[in-house]
């Protein structure tokens, strides 16, 4: 078996980015990306930002205290996505494997190509060129396996790029922060660093027996990073198993009726991404966090089936069903999942010729003009909506 | 109470019936049959509350009267492996003792008061028809497949029955295909109607032979009995009302494709071998007078695409239909060409065989589209 050559690309503070370069005096300052309501947290912010301490998925109302002097914005996630297909484009018409980690990451298998391009230097020019099309920076790490290149972008950000070559990967992971590896997070972090963990070294030296007794599966797979091991695939495509959206709440709340009219836009606009995606679902999940962060699901299988007027029902019962606390409610969510392809089968007794068409003509315009162009009536207190 | 039988006649007669017995009873006893001795004749039963069978027959010899329940795995286990002896039951009257002796064997069992077991629920209606076993055959064959499994709509899990003064109507749907299975030939002047549940249907598939043996069928508010040679099936009644299933039969249908039904069946069959193997999305494409099958499942790059000729008499159209519901449909046709009459992509495509032999059978069979994004 040869060796592979796995690269990631990973686009800079993604979301202020594109901002960036729809209004260029958002340029060297600090900029905040994020809900702007008191609840709301930092979907992304800038180099400048992170200076002061503000890092993502930070409380927004802690990012405001640390850094006054920054730039609030919304955020625009249709624009974003616009954004992150063209890079994608651009991979997929170069790259023979590739697969679309999230909106600004993407992993390449360019296993083999070096006997043709010489992997560096294809990999240089794949990057020029996307950084050329899009405007956007991005950084790029190339190594053996995806975990080592994602650590690798880590380090030659902002804007770099950086290849470890398969016999220098221990000495390229050893000094780094335990932190870098990608599956430890907060928690996992500080129950390593108070057993003395500090650096990679340190953690690939324990006993792989150790770290399965200590965390059981997870600890093993860990270990296995630090010493540079992934055998993952790049998944060339994978499936979403499921959809959803949840809302929370300005203060919390029990009106149980707009709390209804809320699932039900909520409802209408997933099931349209549904029957977009030509998708059906045949599981339906709802979510309620109490004010004391407690969180409860309740779930149905369904009939397979894309429209809203069969989809609201069941969300309602299925909240009235789990609503059984008389709290105070933080967040509602909803979840479509078992999903399959496919398009919605006709029901002879339900569903008239003009509700089709109906739904026809609602998606018709939803296409052309965006998801919030036309909603039920009932659902107009839907705080999502922007008149 | 004493009885002696031939023990392939009893095993055959229990296998008729044995296949009410279910096999998660809420009251024990009905995992037993139940044997009822009345001068020289048994009459055994099967049931599970909801449908009886009962089947009788004349015994060799036969000593006093009364009835026992017999365990009815061991009854069938035993019979099974005897050759053609005859077989002596021996029930002790005070504890339903049974002992049974054949050849050299001779096997103990307990068995249960007959009392205790469930009565058949009488008819108290005099209202009755009589069709031809086959006719019955075919029409349950033909319509029970389109009868709902959702137990969330009872009334549809089962085959609608419609009699009139003109002719009977045999309905069966699902809400997502509708058989219509109409025979001008059996007629009855008091128009009524009731929905007859799967499960004694099936039994009565299986007993039923093609043949002009008359099928006595009574009925009343809650329930209705057959009657057929020897073998009588009692069943409750689906409780009520059926959707109103010609509202939504199309009248004007004015594009019609006249195909093979054969390879048209063969086409869908393969082409749907591509489809998602969930939704078995299969898309028609019909212009002049060529029908293109094509169906695609993307999580997979699987795609097919099949041209077949037909006569096609109205507008281009594209239409979407699940294909397990077309093979089903076309697999219960017997004519050499069958017709799917069309009116828009969204509304109902029609099957209809073309030129059948059978006069006083009219099959309608009625498939609702998928929703294509336009």
């Amino acid at each position: 078996m040869f060796e592979r050559t796995i690269i990631h690309l990973d686009q800079d503070t993604f979301f202020v980015s594109v901002e960036r370069l729809q209004n260029s005096r958002l340029i060297g300052k600090p900029v905040i990306i994020g809900g702007l309501g008191d609840r709301g947290v930092v979907a992304g912010c800038s180099y400048e930002a992170r200076q002061f301490g503000v890092h993502s998925a930070m409380p927004m109302k802690l990012a405001r205290n640390l850094c006054q002097e920054a730039i609030f914005i919304r955020g625009d996630m249709q624009t974003y996505s616009k954004y992150s297909n063209m890079v994608t484009d651009i991979i997929a018409e170069q790259a023979p494997v590739f697969e679309k980690a999230s909106i600004d990451e993407h992993y390449l298998d360019i296993t083999g190509m070096d006997r043709f391009f010489g992997c560096e230097k294809w990999a240089s020019g794949l990057r020029q060129t996307l950084i050329k099309e899009t405007g956007l920076p991005i950084s790029m790490g190339m190594s053996r396996n995806k975990t080592v290149s994602k650590i690798a972008t880590g380090e030659a950000k902002p804007n770099g790029q950086l290849q470890v070559q398969p016999t220098l990967i221990h000495d390229f992971l050893d000094p780094l922060s335990i932190r870098k590896i990608p599956m430890i997070g907060a928690k996992t972090y500080h129950t390593l660093r108070t057993m003395g963990i500090a650096t990679v070294k340190t953690l690939r030296q324990i006993p792989q027996e150790v770290m399965e007794k200590m965390m059981g599966k997870n600890g093993l797979l860990i270990w296995e990073r630090a010493n540079g091991i992934d055998n993952s695939p790049v998944q060339t495509w994978s499936q979403h198993k499921s959809i959803s959206t949840e809302t929370t709440f300005e203060t919390d709340t029990i009106d149980i009726i707009h709390i209804n009219q809320l699932l039900a836009g909520m409802c209408e606009q997933l099931a349209f991404r549904l029957r977009k995606k030509q998708q059906l679902t045949g599981c339906v999940t709802i979510k309620i966090r109490y004010a004391n962060f407690d969180t409860h699901n309740l779930q149905q299988t369904i009939p397979y089936t894309s429209f809203d007027h069969i989809l609201i029902p069941v969300c309602r019962e299925l909240f009235r069903r789990l609503y059984t606390r008389r709290m105070l409610i933080r967040l509602v969510g909803i979840q479509f999942s078992r999903l399959v392809r496919g398009v919605q089968q006709l029901n002879m007794f339900e569903e008239t010729p003009e509700l089709i068409n109906l739904y026809q003509a609602i998606d018709r315009m939803r296409n052309k003009h965006g998801s919030n162009i036309i909603h039920r009536a009932l659902t107009s207190t839907n705080p999502n909506h922007k008149p | 109470m004493k009885f002696i039988v031939s023990s392939t006649l009893l095993l055959k007669q229990l296998q008729a019936i044995s296949g009410v017995l279910s096999t998660n009873n809420t009251l024990p006893i009905l995992d037993n049959f139940l044997f009822e001795l009345t001068d020289s004749q048994i009459s055994i039963s099967a049931s599970d509350l909801e449908t009886t069978m009962t089947s009788r027959i004349s015994v060799d010899m036969s000593e006093g009267e009364g009835s026992v329940a017999i365990p009815a795995k061991i009854l069938l286990d035993t019979l099974k492996t005897l050759s053609d002896v005859p077989v002596t039951f021996d029930i002790a009257d005070d504890n339903f003792a049974i002992t049974l002796m054949a050849g050299e064997g001779k096997y103990k069992l307990a068995g249960q008061d007959g009392q205790e077991y469930p009565q058949v629920p009488p008819i108290e209606s005099d209202t009755s028809f009589d069709i031809e076993s086959d006719i019955l055959f075919h029409a349950i064959t033909k319509t029970i497949f389109a009868a709902s499994t959702d137990d969330l709509r009872p009334v549809m899990a089962g085959v609608y029955c419609e009699l009139g003064p003109d002719h009977t109507t045999f309905v069966a749907t699902d809400a997502h295909k509708l058989v219509r299975y109409r025979r001008t030939d059996i007629k009855t002047a008091e128009g009524a109607s009731f929905i007859l549940p799967k499960k004694p249907l099936n039994q009565l598939k299986h007993i039923l032979v093609q043949d002009d043996l008359p099928v006595t069928v009574e009925y009343s508010d809650t329930n209705a009995r057959f009657t057929f040679k020897n073998i009588i099936l009692t069943c409750r009644l689906i409780d009520g009302r059926y959707p109103n299933y010609s509202a939504v039969i199309p009248a004007n249908n004015p594009n019609k494709m006249t195909i093979e039904r054969v390879p048209f069946l063969n086409s869908i069959r393969r082409v749907s071998i591509f489809s998602n193997q969930t939704t078995y999305q299969v898309k028609f494409k019909i212009a002049g007078s060529e029908l293109t099958l094509s169906a695609e499942d993307l999580d997979y790059s699987n795609e097919a695409q099949e041209r077949l000729n037909c006569h096609y008499d109205g507008l281009d159209m594209e239409i979407g239909f699940n294909s397990k519901f077309l093979l089903e449909m076309l697999n219960n046709l017997e004519t050499e060409q069958v017709m799917l009459s069309m009116s828009e992509p969204n509304r109902a495509g029609l099957i209809t065989p073309v030129d059948s032999e059978n006069e006083e059978e009219e099959i309608l069979m009625l498939v609702m589209p998928v929703m294509l994004n336009s």
